[in-house]
C-alpha cells in the first residue's frame, strides 16, 4: 500500500470512528435534569435531545466539565442560558460558557451587581449580540415536549423594587424592564429576593429550579402553585443551598415533592443546615447533595423517574 | 560529555569561568525580601497564566501566585500586582492594573487555543491544546493530577517532542516542492515561529535550539554530536535565563534527551522481543525514564512504575492529533465550520487517550 493510500486509511478509519462516536453519544428520548457539581454555588443542567438549558454557572469554571460531560460532543449551542440572580455564585461560569458555547438567549434580572466580574459578562453578552431575556410570572419557553414556566419574579414587585441606575442608562420606563436588558437597574434589597423561580414541565413531570429564594418568596409561592394546581412536584433544587434563609415550613408543607437536591460545597456558612435537612426529612424527600454525590443526574422518560446516583 | 583539554583548553575554561561568574551574579543581585513585605511587582508577563477552575496561576519575577480568573491575563501583557511576600509566592495578590500588549504571534496562539475550546468538550480541547502548542492553560488541576500520576504529562507540556515533530512535519512537506537545502531553511524558520507560537517555554527553546544545530550540521556537512550540543545548550540557555535553574521543565527536558541519547540504543536492543511496532516509543520511554525518573521522585516524591507501558498505550496517538490539531487549528482560524470538521477527527484520539489515563490516573 502506498504512503498515500495509507493516510486515506486511517484518516477514513478516524472518520467512522467519530461519526460512531457522535452516535453513542447523542442522548436517548428522554429527558436529563443534572445538577452539576460546581463547589459552593448553583448549576442546573437540563437537557432533551439537543436541547439544552442550563440553569445559573456555578463560582468557577467547573461548569464546563459538566457540559462537555452530558452534551454531546458535537452540539457546541446552548440554546436557553438562565441567570437567576447576579451573585457570583450563580453566575461566574457562565462567562467561561459564553466563550466555549454558542449560547442562544440568556434569561436574567435587569438587577445589576457591580461586581467587575458581572461588567464583564454584560459586555461580552453585549458584544456577542446574545438575546436577553428579562422574565417574570407568566413568562414561558417551550422547545419540542419541554417547556419552562417563569413563576417569580412578578412584574409588580420589580416595579417596586427596581431603581434606575444612575450613570447613563437610555432605556425608559421601570415596566420595560422585561423587554430584555442585563444590569439596567439597582435595587436596595438583597440580590437573593430577586432569584428566578422556573418550573419545567415535561410530559406529567414537573421541576422547579429556586435559585436563592427566601422564606417569604417561598411561603407566596406555595400559595401561587396550589392555586395553579402544581401543588405536587417531582423535584425541587432546594434554594440557597440549603439555608436557613429559605426555610419556610409552608411550602414544604403546602406542595407535595418527590426529590430534591442540594447544590452545595465546602463553605463556612454551615450549608446546608441541619433545619432544612429534618424539615426535608419530615415531609419524606429525598435528598441528593452534590457534595456528597458529585454531579447529581435525574433522567426520565415521561413514565417514570429515575437517577443513577 | 567529551570535552578535552587540548586546543579549546583556554576557551572552555574562560566560558565556563563566564558561565559561573554568570549564575553568580545573577542570584548574588536578586533582591530578596522578608516574609510579609508587601511588594509591589510592575512587569511583563513572561509566561502562560494556569487557568485553575477558582483562579488563574501564575509566575512573575521568581515568584508564584494567584489572581480571581477574570480578568484573564495572558503572556505579554504589563501588569501592576501588589501582595504580601511569603517564601516564593506572593500571598493575597491584587491586580493593580493591566495594560494589554499581546505580540501578533501570541494572539494568534490564543486564537487557536480558544478555537479548540469552542469545538471540542474541555479535556479533549485541553489534550489538543497541550499536544499541538504545549499550552498547559486550560488543563485544569484534575486532569493535570491524572497525567502526572500517569507519567504521561510531558506529552501536554511543550515537550521536544512537539518541535521535532513540527521539524520532521514541515521538512517532509517542503521537500515535495523545494530542493533539500531551502526545504531545511524553511523548516528552521518553521521551527523558530513554532517556538514562540508556543509560548517560549524552557523545553521549547531548548529543543529549537538543538534542532537547528542539527538541521545546520545536516546542511553545512560537520558531524553532530548530540550530547555535547545538548549540554552546551544547557548552559548556553542558563546563560542567559539563569532563573531556568529552578523550572522542572529545563531540566526534565535536558534529563530526559541526555538519557534517550544515552541510553536509547541500549535499551532498544535490551527488548529485541518487543513487537516492532510499539518498539520506538517503548524503548523512547523507557529510556526517557531512567533519567527522568530520579527528577521526578526528587521533585513530586513520587513516580509510576507502569509509566512506560502506560506511554506505549498512548504515544501513538500524539502524532496524528499533533497533525490533525495543527492542521485543524490553522483551518479553524480561518475558516472555523471546517476547521471544526477536520478537528473532529481527532475526536476517538483524544477520547482513547483520555479514556487510558482515567484508568489509570
Amino acid at each position: 500500500m502506498s504512503k498515500r493510500w495509507k493516510i486515506f486509511f486511517v484518516l477514513l478509519v478516524l472518520a467512522t470512528v467519530t461519526v460512531w462516536l457522535s452516535v453513542f453519544s447523542t442522548s436517548s428520548g428522554g429527558l436529563k435534569v443534572i445538577s452539576c457539581n460546581i463547589g459552593q454555588g448553583d448549576a442546573s443542567l437540563i437537557i432533551y435531545k439537543n436541547f439544552e438549558i442550563l440553569i445559573d454557572g456555578g463560582p468557577n469554571n467547573k461548569v464546563l466539565d459538566c457540559l462537555s460531560t452530558y452534551m454531546p460532543f458535537w452540539d457546541r449551542e446552548i440554546e436557553v442560558v438562565m441567570i437567576t440572580h447576579p451573585q457570583a455564585d450563580h453566575y461566574t461560569g457562565i462567562i467561561s460558557v459564553l466563550d466555549n458555547y454558542k449560547v442562544d438567549k440568556i434569561l436574567a434580572n435587569a438587577l445589576n451587581s457591580s461586581n467587575q466580574s458581572y461588567q464583564l459578562l454584560k459586555n461580552k453578552t453585549l458584544l456577542m449580540g446574545i438575546d436577553v431575556i428579562n422574565p417574570v410570572r407568566g413568562t414561558s419557553i417551550r422547545s419540542n415536549l419541554i417547556q419552562l414556566d417563569i413563576l417569580y419574579p412578578t412584574e409588580s414587585f420589580l416595579a417596586e423594587n427596581y431603581r434606575q441606575l444612575t450613570a447613563g442608562n437610555d432605556s425608559g420606563e421601570v415596566s420595560s424592564a422585561s423587554s430584555g436588558s442585563l444590569g439596567a437597574f439597582e435595587s436596595k434589597l438583597d440580590p437573593n429576593e430577586f432569584s428566578i423561580i422556573s418550573l419545567l414541565r415535561f410530559g406529567s413531570f414537573k421541576f422547579l429550579f429556586t435559585g436563592d429564594a427566601s422564606v417569604k418568596i417561598l411561603d407566596d409561592l406555595a400559595t401561587t402553585m396550589s392555586e395553579s394546581g402544581d401543588n405536587s412536584i417531582n423535584y425541587i433544587k432546594i434554594p440557597h443551598h440549603g439555608s436557613k434563609s429559605a426555610l419556610s415550613e409552608r411550602f414544604y408543607g403546602a406542595i407535595k415533592i418527590g426529590v430534591a437536591s442540594i447544590s452545595v460545597g465546602k463553605n463556612s456558612y454551615g450549608h446546608p443546615r441541619p433545619e432544612i435537612l429534618d424539615l426535608l426529612k419530615k415531609h419524606n424527600i429525598q435528598v441528593f447533595r452534590t457534595d456528597e454525590l458529585g454531579d447529581i443526574v435525574f433522567e426520565t422518560d415521561g413514565n417514570s423517574i429515575w437517577t443513577d446516583n | 560529555m567529551k570535552i578535552r583539554f587540548g586546543r579549546n583548553g583556554l576557551l572552555v575554561t574562560i566560558l565556563f569561568l563566564a558561565f559561573f561568574l554568570r549564575i553568580f551574579f545573577y542570584f548574588s543581585n536578586l533582591p530578596k525580601y522578608v516574609n510579609g513585605t508587601k511588594l509591589r511587582i510592575t512587569t511583563r508577563v513572561l509566561s502562560e497564566a494556569i487557568i485553575y477552575s477558582t483562579s488563574q496561576y501564575l509566575k512573575l519575577m521568581g515568584y508564584k501566585l494567584y489572581l480571581p480568573l477574570y480578568p484573564r491575563i495572558y503572556y505579554g501583557d504589563k501588569v501592576i500586582i501588589e501582595g504580601i511576600v511569603e517564601d516564593q509566592i506572593i500571598k493575597s495578590a491584587k491586580l493593580i492594573s493591566i495594560d494589554e500588549k499581546r505580540g501578533i504571534l501570541y494572539q494568534y496562539r490564543q486564537k487557536i487555543i480558544s478555537f479548540f475550546e469552542r469545538s471540542l468538550p474541555k479535556s479533549h480541547a485541553a489534550l489538543v491544546a497541550g499536544i499541538t502548542i504545549g499550552s498547559k492553560s486550560g488543563i485544569g488541576e484534575e486532569l493535570w493530577n491524572k497525567l502526572k500520576n500517569s507519567g504521561t504529562a510531558h506529552v501536554v507540556v511543550a515537550s521536544g517532542m512537539n518541535v521535532s515533530l513540527v521539524a520532521s512535519f514541515l521538512i517532509s512537506i517542503l521537500i515535495l516542492f523545494l530542493p533539500r537545502r531551502k526545504a531545511s531553511i524553511f523548516a528552521l524558520i518553521g521551527i523558530w515561529i513554532y517556538a514562540v507560537v508556543s509560548g517560549f517555554d524552557a523545553p521549547i527553546v531548548r529543543a529549537t535550539i538543538m534542532g537547528s544545530t542539527s538541521l545546520l550540521a545536516v546542511e553545512t556537512g560537520r558531524i553532530y554530536k548530540s550530547l555535547r550540543v545538548l549540554v552546551i545548550t544547557g548552559l548556553f540557555l542558563l546563560f542567559v535565563k539563569p532563573e531556568w535553574i529552578g523550572d522542572l521543565g529545563f531540566w526534565l527536558t535536558t534529563f530526559a534527551t541526555g538519557s534517550i541519547i544515552v541510553f536509547y540504543r541500549r535499551v532498544k536492543k535490551l527488548f529485541k522481543f518487543v513487537p516492532k511496532i510499539i518498539n520506538e516509543d517503548w524503548s523512547t520511554t523507557v529510556s526517557a525514564q531512567i533519567g527522568v525518573v530520579p527528577l521526578l521522585y526528587y521533585f513530586f516524591g513520587q513516580f509510576n512504575l507502569l509509566s512506560p507501558v502506560i506511554n506505549v498505550a498512548v504515544l501513538w496517538t500524539v502524532v496524528p492529533i499533533t497533525i490533525i490539531g495543527m492542521v485543524g487549528g490553522i483551518v479553524g482560524t480561518i475558516f472555523e465550520p471546517l476547521g471544526r470538521i477536520i478537528l473532529y477527527l481527532c475526536y476517538p484520539l483524544t477520547s482513547w487517550f483520555l479514556a487510558v489515563v482515567n484508568f489509570v490516573g
